[in-house]
């Protein structure tokens, strides 16, 4: 069974412009599996919030009865649940006579069951899978030449960005934990091969004996204190999912 | 009451660097008005102003590059991060060799982007700031329309900047799409101060965002 804790928080930077933050993530959590997208909406459109929201609202509903221990079926599904999710978003973004594109966001997400399952990303952001000893499966971030350059859901070339990482099955213990950029710098080691284990040991030991509300409310003040804001001025998600 | 999770440690492991190349001109007439003591109080300036700032100290990557004496280039030193920065003391003397030099400039900062995608690490746009008093005195055009070429593919972001009255800042500004600009008197360590806010503000700047300069009017002679 998996326990989700999740927070997004805005960073320095929209707080200063008086913005709001563009990050977003949903779950659904079932008896044997997990889906959880996070979704980074890009500050530079109008919409970026929103596209956030609805396609981790969307992709979640959406995904939340696709279980295939087979991975090429699983994909396809996956790969048609976004289609289906950006052609929605872009009748939302007719409706309004907005392009699509006012909507961008990336997309770091993940279906597992008990047999396994798999990330699947467009853009920047991390995915991982740890196990308890410390093993751990990642989806690293895409961007352009330069790391202030990425790729996004509504771009029209999105096919071509779309990665999937295959997960092994869960032992207990393990923890996966999806983020947007802002959280990485001090959620993820130097080395990029794993979670910090500074950072994620003390938040997993307290989050697995407390209550959803009062972890949510922990991971929030974390991602707000003075110190994580100091290391990085963007918006904040994390959402992390143990396997009890 | 806010609810704390204790000892968790919260520091920065990104390693998202900010490259600036310094081609700066060493030639003869750098020795008249202590423009050559000015220029290296300058860098002494940005060394200072770089390690003062904690995320600027970390992200900024710098490497110097002179030109001037017998039509010689010479790279001083490694690329270093900015917290290890130790500013070179220049000595003026010979001619003006700033083609190669900018030919030089822009081979070692696409030799620097490999060595970091190798390496897995995620950089902004490089910065290629020139400063001369003259004008080239080697063969310049081809490799200023590189120059210029390297800028439109966003491969690099050129600054050239004349100094004096004899800086030849038409053809300074043959180097970038942005013209040059000149610097007012001899204010060098304004300039470096200048630099090293701008650096500050690439190493902040966020994924998806642009980055806003601060005014050049500190160091800049505007146009008349």
């Amino acid at each position: 069974m998996w326990r989700v804790f999740s927070a997004s928080t805005t960073g320095k930077r929209n707080f200063d412009e008086g913005a709001a933050g563009q990050d977003a993530s949903d779950c659904v959590v079932t008896e044997d599996g997990l889906v959880a997208i996070v979704c980074d909406g890009a500050g530079s459109v109008s919409e970026g919030r929103i596209g956030a929201e609805f396609v981790a609202r969307a992709l979640a509903e959406q995904l939340s009865n696709t279980q295939d221990d087979d991975t090429e079926r699983l994909e396809a599904s996956i790969h048609c649940a976004i289609e289906d999710v950006r052609n929605r978003l872009a009748d939302l973004a007719a409706s309004r006579e907005l392009s699509l594109e006012e909507f961008s966001c990336t997309l770091i997400g993940c279906v597992a069951s008990r047999g396994g399952g798999c990330f699947f990303h467009i853009g920047d952001g991390f995915a991982i899978q740890q196990s308890a000893a410390g093993d751990a499966v990642l989806s690293l971030p895409e961007n352009g030449e330069y790391s202030d350059e990425t790729y996004f859901v509504t771009d029209e070339k999105w096919k071509d960005h779309l990665r999937f990482t295959s997960l092994p099955a869960p032992e207990r213990g393990c923890v996966i934990g999806l983020m947007s950029d802002g959280t990485a710098p001090f959620a993820v080691n130097r080395a990029r091969s794993g979670f910090f284990r500074p950072f994620i040991d003390p938040i997993g030991a307290f989050l697995r004996e407390t209550t959803a509300p009062i972890g949510n409310e922990a991971l929030r003040n974390l991602l707000e204190s003075p110190r994580a804001c100091e290391i990085s001025r963007d918006d904040k998600t994390l959402l992390l999912a143990f396997y009890l | 009451m806010s609810t704390v999770i204790p000892d968790v440690a919260l520091i920065d492991n990104s390693d998202e660097r900010a490259p600036l190349v310094l081609v700066l001109d060493c030639s003869g007439s750098m020795q008249e008005e202590n423009k050559i003591q000015l220029l290296n109080e300058g860098l002494k300036a940005l060394a200072v102003d770089l390690k003062a700032d904690s995320i600027a100290a970390r992200c900024g990557r710098v490497l110097v590059i002179s030109f001037g004496g017998d039509a010689n280039v010479e790279v001083i030193g490694d690329w270093t991060d900015a917290m290890d920065f130790t500013p070179p003391e220049l000595l003026a003397g010979g001619l003006t060799p700033l083609g190669a030099a900018m030919r030089c400039a822009l081979d070692e900062v696409e030799s620097q982007k490999t060595q970091m995608r190798t390496a897995g690490v995620s950089y902004k746009r490089p910065i290629i700031m020139l400063l001369s008093d003259g004008e080239p005195t080697d063969e310049w055009r081809q490799v200023a329309a590189e120059c210029k070429t390297a800028e439109t593919a966003h491969k690099v972001n050129i600054m050239a900047i004349g100094i004096g009255d004899k800086a030849n800042k038409e053809t300074l500004g043959q180097f970038s799409n942005k013209g040059a600009l000149s610097l007012s008197g001899l204010k060098f360590k304004e300039l470096f101060i200048w630099l090293s806010r701008s650096i500050r503000a690439v190493s902040r700047a966020p994924a998806g965002g642009t980055v806003q300069l601060n005014p050049v009017d500190s160091w800049a002679q505007l146009s008349t």
